[in-house]
């Protein structure tokens, strides 16, 4: 079967700035990796052009063999790093949204998971506070059966036992025949939940591999080899 | 998905303009009430200085609506569109087409209710008063004796609501091919989609002198006020063209920056 994401010789410039540069990249599927790297590494915008919000200079991304397009929309959850919601919506309102975009949202599992997290189906996200929003979002994307869930940023500027849940979510929740993308630069609270990693640095890729393979070969936890290739 | 952008664009908008459109529902019963009053011969000063500023407080409130509505509208498409909602309407599986016409539509409905109720409370309020309601049909009567008479059909007055209608979407799509072309750039976006506002609609109007300048210079007619008085002749085939064009236009340049060149921040 084919990778779920297919890159090849993207390159994404601002200006004279280059932003992604020549990246190859294949992601299998069943599979949860770490899109790792500093701030301004370029994770955002391979993001970005995987979802169609962003067009290449150069090459080409393929989402289950496609070009960005209505089709891999259908296949792809995504949470950008930033509220998308409507913020005079009700929560119920939300949840019909989606079900009446993306044919594969579970609304019993949304619901399940509102009720978990005690956030009642009829306040409007505006009387929500930030972290609660944020919280609905991510249940909004973990209740699509996609075949890749891209998760910008999931845990940044949220207190740890916030992590906690949001981890716990993703992991419980995923579609287990789809693939999870998870881009962040927190490595220590994400390493335990990855089977792959990718490190991006100056919009290059420069190391793809297993968790596992990291920490036998380099002996050493995958947040302490992010430090070391990442060393100012 | 085309019905059910439709319903979120609707139900996005609704309550607000709704509130606006009320207002003026509102403040055209008080301004009329304030006419009858000032027409009664038993009305003093005071009731008439207080008379005279809710119709001063009416003429704003209406303008108020009018450009508030539009400006909310905007603020809108720029916010759900290129904004941070921009994030979850790109990525729903539909058409770039649906995206664009349902915005436009909403918007379209939304201005049109807006016009009409302005239209309606003008006429309302003239009715209120006899000396008013006199010299609006007697201002109408000029009008259409300038115009001739014998010019005004059904079939003219069917035409000339249709060529309006695509006026008004050629307006709106205006405003959404400035602020997608304003998208463009990495910087100063929002400056950017004003100048092309800016000019377009310089661009428009020279268009529109030439256009007359041509009529006048080639008019069989052999005065000014003559040609004039000709220039509303089947007008109404002029404007409906040109809105054609200009809809053709900025839809095309709407979905192209917004299907071919999304640069969302």
């Amino acid at each position: 079967m084919a990778p779920v994401v297919q890159c090849m010789g993207l390159t994404k410039t601002y200006g004279r700035k280059i932003a992604l540069n020549q990246v190859n990249l294949n992601l299998e599927r069943g599979r949860i990796i770490g899109l790792l790297g500093p701030n301004g590494s370029g994770k955002t915008t391979l993001i970005k052009i995987m979802n169609g919000l962003l067009k290449p200079t150069a090459g080409e991304v393929l989402i289950n063999g496609q070009r960005p397009g209505i089709e891999t929309k259908l296949r792809i959850s995504y949470l950008p790093e930033r509220t998308y919601l409507q913020p005079g919506m009700k929560v119920i309102e939300l949840v019909q949204y989606f079900l009446d975009f993306y044919p594969d949202f579970r609304v019993d599992r949304a619901y399940d998971m509102l009720a978990r997290l005690q956030i009642p189906p009829q306040e409007r996200l505006k009387n929500l506070s930030k972290g609660t929003k944020e919280k609905v979002q991510l249940i909004m994307v973990m209740s699509r059966d996609a075949d890749l869930y891209i998760l910008d940023e999931p845990i940044a500027g949220v207190d740890p036992a916030a992590r906690d849940y949001i981890l716990h979510t993703i992991v419980n929740n995923y579609n287990r025949c789809g693939s999870i993308l998870l881009s962040t630069h927190l490595i220590a609270d994400v390493e335990g939940v990855l089977d792959e990693v990718v490190f991006i640095k100056y919009g290059s890729i420069v190391l793809q591999a297993g968790a596992e393979q990291i920490r036998q070969n380099e002996h050493k936890s995958v947040d302490r080899f992010f430090r070391e290739v990442f060393a100012c | 998905m085309l019905g059910k952008l439709m319903k979120y664009e609707w139900k996005a908008t609704w309550k607000l303009l709704l509130a606006a459109n009320l207002l003026t529902v509102v403040m055209t019963f008080l301004a009329a009430w304030m006419v009858h009053i000032m027409g009664s011969s038993s009305a003093s000063n005071m009731v008439d200085f207080v008379a005279v500023m809710v119709i001063i407080t009416y003429v704003g409130s209406m303008f108020a609506v009018y450009v508030g509505t539009a400006i909310y509208l905007i603020h809108r498409f720029y916010t759900s569109t290129y904004g941070d909602q921009g994030y979850l309407l790109h990525t729903l599986p539909v058409d770039t087409h649906h995206i664009i016409i349902a915005k436009v539509l909403v918007s379209a409905i939304w201005v049109l209710i807006n016009t009409v109720l302005i239209y309606l409370s003008v006429i309302f309020l003239f009715a209120s008063s006899e000396d008013f309601l006199v010299s609006m049909m007697e201002g109408m009567m000029d009008a259409i004796t300038f115009l001739g008479a014998e010019k005004i059909s059904v079939f003219t007055v069917v035409m000339t609501v249709i060529a309006y209608l695509f006026s008004l979407f050629a307006r709106v799509l205006k405003v959404g091919a400035c602020i997608s072309l304003g998208q463009l750039s990495s910087n100063y976006k929002l400056m950017l989609s004003f100048a092309w506002y800016v000019g377009i609609y310089l661009v428009e109007r020279i268009f529109q002198g030439v256009y007359f300048g041509l009529r006048l210079a080639f008019s069989r007619k052999d005065s000014y006020v003559s040609t004039f008085s000709h220039y509303y002749d089947n007008q109404w085939e002029t404007t409906l063209l040109a809105a054609i064009i200009s809809c053709v236009v900025f839809y095309t340049l709407t979905w192209y920056v917004m299907d071919r060149k999304l640069n969302l921040d």
